[in-house]
């Protein structure tokens, strides 16, 4: 078990709804979701003064153009916030967001800080995936042992879908059930407690009258679940990483627009400022793995996590696995022999979207809202990451 | 209006179905912004029908649009909402359906719209043009005449221009112009009767042929095989088109014709026959209906069987007997034996050739000015080889008018109405100082209106020749010429090689051109039919490959790497008329000319990778050197993403669509001139040359200075290709043409940000090109398309 002082407590946790890339919020700035997300928990913690946060944390995948320059410490002075109050951008790819809401959760646990801000965000409509412009390195083409870093994604999921042998059909199946899980969650109003409606504001020229218009929108629920996203239309879709591979675009994740945000205190302020805590922190691991078969990433943290928090894995009643791919995420569950019930009961990121470096602070919140509300205990966050890691983050709800 | 003055500033399309729609498609491809009308939506958008025909156009194949940023000059309309925007449009082409009080109905709501000088008109293929004229006021009526287009309208080179009895000369000399000129079609002049010229002869030809299908009982496959390409014809031939067009049409067409020819002798044959009145019952109504009277059946293309009323595989074709006689170049033979053989195809051929022939004599003086406005409108329209009258002449008039004249005599044609008198008293309808008009017993020349005047080359219809200008030097590789009626200082320069392919002879001659033109003449154009040039000739490489003298591979390729150096550093204008296919070798030497004019149906690709090569007379070079120079521009800090563009398009081939995108790859110039008529090629390239000369040309310095992506940015193309190959999208070889390539667009295994010139670049690609030749794969590729003419993926 890991060694802590204190307990960090979440006392708020808060996301936007997930725009499909290019959808609700094509416009919108990564800094200005993630200032959303930031008012949204401060708003849930009524008294407490926000000259006492210690440091926002904020995650991004890929930390560059609109969300550059720190977009946390940028967040965090747009939003109004003390100047006293610092903030730093941590970027571990797909697993950005449950970093920075580790790494806030250690500053309280370690004891130096007793009020954190945990987040993450991100816009894969500015900002594409792998970034406007990558520069490899050349040495990774000097012989094999480094070819995987520059595999894409898809093509890890190949491989992946091809050594564990996950079918076509049962990631198809695998991609309706997660949209079908979706769509049924949120016509059942159950992301109401974690979602904080967000307006977007788009300015377009008039040219009848001359002037700018501003449009706006209130944005309330997910963009991304389709409710006609059955197993048959799926299967019609035709692979797009490999030529006779079976990851089609159906059965992968969404890029997203999204931002969240998980506030963390210590017992002192839970009882200085009377907050009634969600959840507590338990335990977090990351783990290295080949990079060609990245996907497999939680197989190697999920036990790891566990071993941290002291826990058995059928003490975990609800697992947030990010749907990277439904081949990997397959493929996890049955290595780890995960109990598809609790895994993503409300639809996964193929659904959902996955808005790189937010997806993690943005399931901590669906993740510790759904604990209190189904009154359970102990429930994960989990997620594969890029270059070959895994990372698995285990919370306790109160 | 003088002829050459019609402005079309914006224009109008009246109806949105697949002409009207197509139409407009095409005025945009010509930067003509114009705006789309049709009935408004009684449900929903008002402009919802017009909406959806423009939302079509980009799925239609062949593609209507030449990219797909002309849509913006797509604007809609309804008839109830938006006629005031009539005001704006010099060009109104009415394409509703063909119901006289339809049109006559629409006319009458847009004339208090319509500007002052706005020209109206209708793409009808059948109404009478006077008829519809009478739907406007006295003083529109000059305004007013028949255009009729062809489907698809961007590729049928024929447009019908008919004009009333009150129809403006000027304006119709005007509209010829501009048709010519901005929408590159062949204009031939119609007189207003039914179905005006392509239609009538070509529904007779459809009816002719099943006609003696029947009386001949061939299949309908053995008929497509005999009036396809044997005969000169589309490989689609007869029965396959009727599928395309769609029999309910085809029948439709039929019938009304008969109601609209009450005199014409052949006027009982203008009914569906039995067997496709059977067919539309049973809903086969051709290639929109899943089938017709060919249909797919698994892998099996079956036909059907008029005998047994029932489907069968389809594998009838021509007898070799038949095929014997139709391989005789000489045509007067050719004719003869078919009318000669007891063969049924042979029989069948004749008797339709006859027919046709016949019924184009007769109906000479009714419906054309002349005999080769018949002949064009077939050629343009149906995509003959030659039309009916040129076919006839070939085959020696006199000796088919007896033959026709007793086939008559002796009840064996269709109809016993005798050829018109002025046949027999001629030796033929066309020679070089006109073609025969029957209507006035008198030979017509071409139109000397100034546009053609821009066609140093046009069509020519049997008897004509061409101006070939005046020979500078020749040799079998290539002819250098010049124009003097043109411009006698710029010398013109044609490759005769096969497919214009770049071998030994013609690099020579490129450097013989450039030397010539730079001690005796203002410019050089490069000119010839197209293709432009398929490449490299492989033939000649093959050989040094197989003697394995790798030293003198190189000094080849260094060779025509010099060659298209000279083009670029030419101390005159060079510039490249480019038509159809530049690929490989062509591509690198058009792009290294100081300017392109070229057709619009232009092709221009780097396509070495097919044979397992990467392009290595400049064609890296220039990609990175323009690619450095674009990102100087916009004063960014690496060209990046333009050679991850050109790096795209080597690796796989791509080659451009049309001029317009050839620009947007970047294989021609912004400033590049795209020419919608292919036939005004060597005539603007020649002014071109005289501008950019007038202009003070100086060729380009050589860049010393091109700045390159090196080993990161080959590490990133890398990524690419790791991806594609472990996705089983690429062959391990692919990997391997594809790395040489990276090499030389990154410039070399430096540092990112290098500046380099241009010779280090050709020395990378130089070396990289005969490193490919010496692997087998790459040999094996080479062969292949030798041998097959496609190519391999090992």
């Amino acid at each position: 078990m890991s060694k802590q002082i204190q307990d960090a407590y979440i006392v708020a946790a808060a996301r936007l709804p997930i725009g499909r890339r290019n959808g609700y919020y094509k416009t919108t700035r990564p800094d200005d979701m993630l200032v959303h997300a930031i008012k949204a928990v401060l708003g849930q913690a009524e008294g407490l003064d926000p000259a006492l946060i210690d440091d926002v944390v904020a995650g991004c995948a890929l930390p560059e153009a609109e969300q550059g320059l720190n977009v946390a410490r940028m967040a965090v002075m747009m939003a109004g916030l003390p100047r006293s109050v610092p903030g730093v951008q941590v970027n571990r790819f797909c697993s950005s967001g449950l970093q920075a809401v580790a790494m806030a959760a250690d500053r309280i646990r370690l004891g130096d800080a007793d009020v954190m801000i945990g987040a993450g965000t991100e816009t894969m409509s500015m900002v594409t995936m792998l970034g406007n412009k990558i520069v490899l390195n050349p040495g990774i083409f000097d012989g094999q042992d480094n070819l995987g870093i520059a595999f894409g994604m898809g093509i890890t999921a190949e491989k992946v879908a091809e050594r564990w042998q996950v079918s076509r059909e049962d990631q198809d199946a695998f991609a309706a059930a997660s949209n079908k899980k979706a769509v049924e969650a949120i016509r059942a109003g159950k992301f109401k407690d974690e979602t904080t409606p967000f307006t977007v504001k788009t300015r377009v020229p008039d040219p009848a009258t001359g002037t700018v218009k501003v449009v706006e929108r209130v944005v309330v629920d997910d963009e991304g679940p389709r409710a006609d996203a059955t197993a048959e239309k799926l299967a019609l879709l035709k692979p797009v990483f490999a030529a006779k591979g079976s990851v089609t675009a159906g059965n992968s994740s969404q890029m997203s627009d999204g931002a969240g945000a998980v506030l963390m205190v210590s017992e002192k302020i839970l009882k200085q400022f009377n907050l009634t805590p969600l959840a507590r922190f338990v335990s977090y691991s990351v783990r290295g793995v080949q990079p060609e078969v990245m996907g497999i990433g939680p197989i190697e943290a999920i036990p790891d996590a566990l071993k941290k928090a002291g826990l058995q894995q059928s003490d975990l009643e609800w697992i947030e696995l990010n749907e990277a791919f439904a081949a990997q995420s397959l493929a996890v569950m049955r290595t780890c022999e995960l109990d598809p019930a609790r895994v993503n009961p409300l639809g996964g990121a193929i659904a959902l979207g996955h808005p790189l470096g937010a997806t993690g602070a943005i399931k901590t919140a669906t993740l510790v809202h759904a604990l209190r509300r189904e009154k359970m205990r102990y429930g994960m966050v989990t997620m594969c990451i890029g270059h070959g890691m895994g990372a698995a983050g285990i919370f306790e709800a109160l | 209006m003088s002829s050459q003055s019609l402005v079309i500033r914006r224009a109008a399309v009246l109806g949105s179905g697949v002409m009207g729609a197509q139409i407009a498609a095409h005025l945009a491809n010509a930067d003509i912004p114009v705006i789309l009308f049709d009935l408004a939506a009684k449900e929903g958008d008002p402009n919802g029908i017009v909406r959806k025909a423009v939302e079509g156009l980009k799925k239609l194949q062949p593609a209507p649009l030449v990219t797909r940023d002309r849509l913006a000059a797509i604007d809609v309309g309804n008839y109830d909402q938006h006629l005031d925007r009539l005001r704006d449009c010099d060009l109104v082409i009415e394409a509703i359906s063909e119901k006289i009080e339809w049109k006559v109905d629409l006319y009458a709501k847009i004339i208090p719209y319509l500007k002052d000088r706005a020209i109206v008109a209708s793409n009808t293929s059948g109404i009478s043009i006077n008829q519809l004229s009478e739907a406007f006021p006295a003083a529109r009526r000059p305004l007013f005449c028949g255009v009729h287009f062809f489907n698809p309208p961007r590729y049928m080179q024929l447009v019908e221009v008919i004009p009333s009895a009150t129809t403006d000369a000027a304006m119709l000399d005007a509209l010829e112009s501009w048709l010519v000129k901005r929408m590159g079609k062949g204009v031939v002049r119609a007189k207003d009767t039914p179905s005006f010229v392509a239609n009538r002869v070509g529904l007779f030809s459809i009816l002719a042929v099943m006609h003696h299908t029947e009386q001949f009982k061939l299949g309908f496959d053995e008929v497509d095989a005999l009036t396809g390409p044997r005969i000169g014809r589309p490989k689609s031939a007869t029965y396959r088109t009727a599928d395309v067009i769609g029999l309910d049409t085809l029948a439709h067409v039929t019938d009304s014709q008969q109601e609209t020819l009450p005199d014409d002798p052949w006027r009982e044959y203008f009914k569906a026959p039995a067997w496709l009145t059977a067919l539309m019952a049973k809903g086969a109504l051709g290639q929109k209906a899943g089938g017709g009277i060919f249909r797919k059946a698994g892998r099996e293309i079956q036909v059907l069987d008029l005998g047994s009323g029932d489907y069968r595989a389809s594998t009838g074709g021509v007898a070799p007997e038949v095929d014997q006689i139709l391989k005789n170049r000489n045509a007067a033979e050719r004719f003869a034996a078919l009318r000669a053989s007891s063969h049924p195809q042979a029989q069948f051929l004749w008797a339709m050739f006859r027919d046709v022939f016949h019924y184009c004599a007769y109906h000479l003086a009714g419906i054309a000015d002349n005999a080769r406005d018949v002949d064009f409108a077939m050629r343009w329209g149906y995509g003959w080889a030659q039309g009916p009258f040129e076919i006839w002449q070939t085959a020696g008039w006199k000796a088919i008018a007896e033959y026709i004249a007793e086939d008559i005599a002796a009840g064996k044609a269709m109809s016993k109405v005798p050829l018109p008198a002025w046949v027999a008293a001629r030796d033929d309808v066309h020679r070089a100082e006109g073609s025969y008009s029957a209507a006035e017993d008198a030979l017509k020349p071409r139109s000397t209106l100034p546009v053609y005047a821009r066609q140093l080359f046009p069509d020519l219809i049997v008897g004509e020749r061409h101006d070939r200008g005046e020979t500078l030097e020749e040799d079998d590789s290539v002819r250098i010429w010049r124009m003097p009626k043109l411009d006698s200082r710029i010398a013109i320069l044609s490759f005769k090689s096969k497919m214009h392919s770049l071998g030994k002879g013609v690099v020579e001659g490129i450097y013989r051109a450039v030397a010539l033109a730079e001690a005796d003449f203002d410019g050089l154009v490069i000119a010839h039919e197209a293709p432009f040039a398929v490449g490299a000739n492989l033939v000649e490489v093959m050989q040094l490959v197989k003697a394995g003298q790798w030293d003198e591979l190189d000094k080849v390729v260094a060779h025509f790497q010099g060659a298209t150096k000279a083009l670029r550093f030419a101390q005159v204008p060079t510039v490249a008329a480019v038509d159809g296919m530049a690929f490989g070798g062509g591509a690198e030497v058009a792009m290294h000319c100081a300017h392109r004019v070229m057709a619009l149906e232009t092709y221009i690709g780097l396509v070495e990778a097919g044979v397992g090569l990467i392009p290595a007379g400049g064609g890296c070079k220039e990609l990175a050197r323009r690619a450095s120079e674009a990102a100087m521009r916009r004063g960014r800090q690496d060209p990046w993403e333009e050679i991850q563009k050109a790096f795209g398009f080597i690796i796989r081939g791509m080659t451009s669509k049309n001029a317009i995108d050839a620009k947007a790859m970047g294989f021609a110039a912004e400033s590049d001139t795209v020419l919608f008529n292919a036939r005004e090629l060597p005539y603007a390239a020649i002014r071109q040359a005289r501008a950019m000369f007038e202009g003070a040309y100086r060729p380009p310095l050589p860049a010393k200075a091109i700045k390159v992506i090196g080993r990161p940015g080959n590490a990133t193309l890398h990524m690419d290709l790791v991806n594609l190959r472990e996705g089983g999208f690429m062959s391990e070889h692919d990997y391997i043409v594809s790395e040489a390539s990276a090499l030389v667009l990154c410039g070399g295994d430096v540092e990112p940000g290098t500046l380099v010139d241009e010779d280090w670049l050709l020395d990378i690609e130089r070396r990289q090109f005969v490193e490919l030749l010496k692997t087998e794969k790459t040999q094996q590729r080479m062969t292949y398309m030798l041998e097959s003419g496609k190519p391999l993926r090992n």
